[in-house]
């Protein structure tokens, strides 16, 4: 299974996603012209990855600064895939990170948190000096 | 000629920002790295700057999107162009407002009303649960995502979303809204 990884944009987050170290990282903003074509490889990435692994513990990270509003129906779609994913046995965690004077993304994660059933949803609050 | 007329009319209406022409994704986040970068400088609180922002890209990338004005077919043309105004500038009390308008196909006035004003009856909470379950339906085919951005403008609003729709000749509308936010 190959890495997955895109450079971040003014408005879209630079994605990492490394199987052989078990490391999944999407962080940025999030208002790309046209969003699913933006994501669509990421639900095709992870299609095909969850097919290669059984009870490995995938932790995602997610940092999302801004995100609109088609981004916010994408991601409750990934989330929902997950959930998926965690009905059949998949051990996932997803850790929503924000800064503690993002108001806006700290709601947004509560948001998610309550409508997502089977994966642990983390929400993650840092300083400008590391997790609190 | 002289611009000075429209500089003090904005400057009394208390407009910060004026954007009349062709809207891209790269006009709209510049516009709205602008109006965040300013706002900050300013020393705006980070919620009022969030939501201004917010607002400020739904609003563009729906010109983008559904403005009707639009130069069609152009194969050297990276994404979408079409034609639209924007303002953010502050309400007397010094909320913030960000307002657009643009021209739409007339046929798609009535869906458009009827979408705002049924956001225009509920209160916050209602707005919460809607936009969760708007969120959570499967996409229909023609929408590019355009109702959920309604929805979290309202959630970012002080008051019920303002909106006008005036035709202009047979085929076409134009379409203006405006956003204050909290």
């Amino acid at each position: 299974m190959t890495k997955y990884n895109v450079q971040a944009t003014s408005s879209s987050p630079y994605i990492h996603f490394d199987p052989d170290r078990m490391s999944f990282e999407i962080k940025g903003e999030s208002y790309p012209e046209n969003c699913w074509a933006f994501y669509a490889p990421i639900f095709k990435w992870f299609d095909e990855f969850f097919g290669q692994i059984n009870g490995d513990l995938v932790e995602i990270d997610m940092e999302i600064i801004y995100f609109n509003s088609s981004s916010s129906k994408t991601f409750m779609d990934f989330f929902e895939m997950l959930d998926d994913q965690a009905e059949r046995g998949k051990n996932i965690i997803v850790n929503w990170r924000y800064h503690e004077e993002n108001e806006s993304a700290m709601e947004c994660g509560e948001e998610f948190m309550e409508d997502v059933e089977s994966i642990k949803f983390n929400l993650v609050e840092f300083t400008d000096q590391g997790v609190a | 000629m002289t611009m000075f007329k429209y500089y003090e009319e904005m400057q009394e209406e208390g407009v910060i920002l004026y954007f009349n022409g062709p809207v891209s994704q790269s006009v709209v986040e510049s516009i709205a790295e602008l109006m965040r970068s300013k706002m900050r400088a300013e020393e705006a609180g980070m919620g009022s700057v969030q939501r201004v922002f917010a607002v400020l890209v739904e609003q563009m990338q729906n010109i983008v999107r559904y403005s009707s004005d639009r130069q069609i077919d152009n194969p050297n043309q990276v994404g979408e162009m079409a034609h639209g105004q924007v303002v953010v500038g502050r309400e007397e009390d010094g909320r913030f407002f960000v307002a657009c308008g643009n021209k739409i196909n007339a046929q798609d006035s009535g869906e458009l009303s009827g979408q705002i004003e049924l956001l225009q009856t509920m209160n916050r909470e209602e707005l919460k649960l809607y936009y969760k379950e708007r969120r959570k339906a499967p996409e229909s085919a023609s929408s590019k995502g355009a109702g959920l951005g309604f929805v979290e403008m309202a959630r970012k609003a002080s008051q019920p979303l303002a909106y006008d729709i005036v035709p202009v000749d047979g085929s076409t509308s134009f379409f203006s809204m405006k956003v204050v936010t909290q």
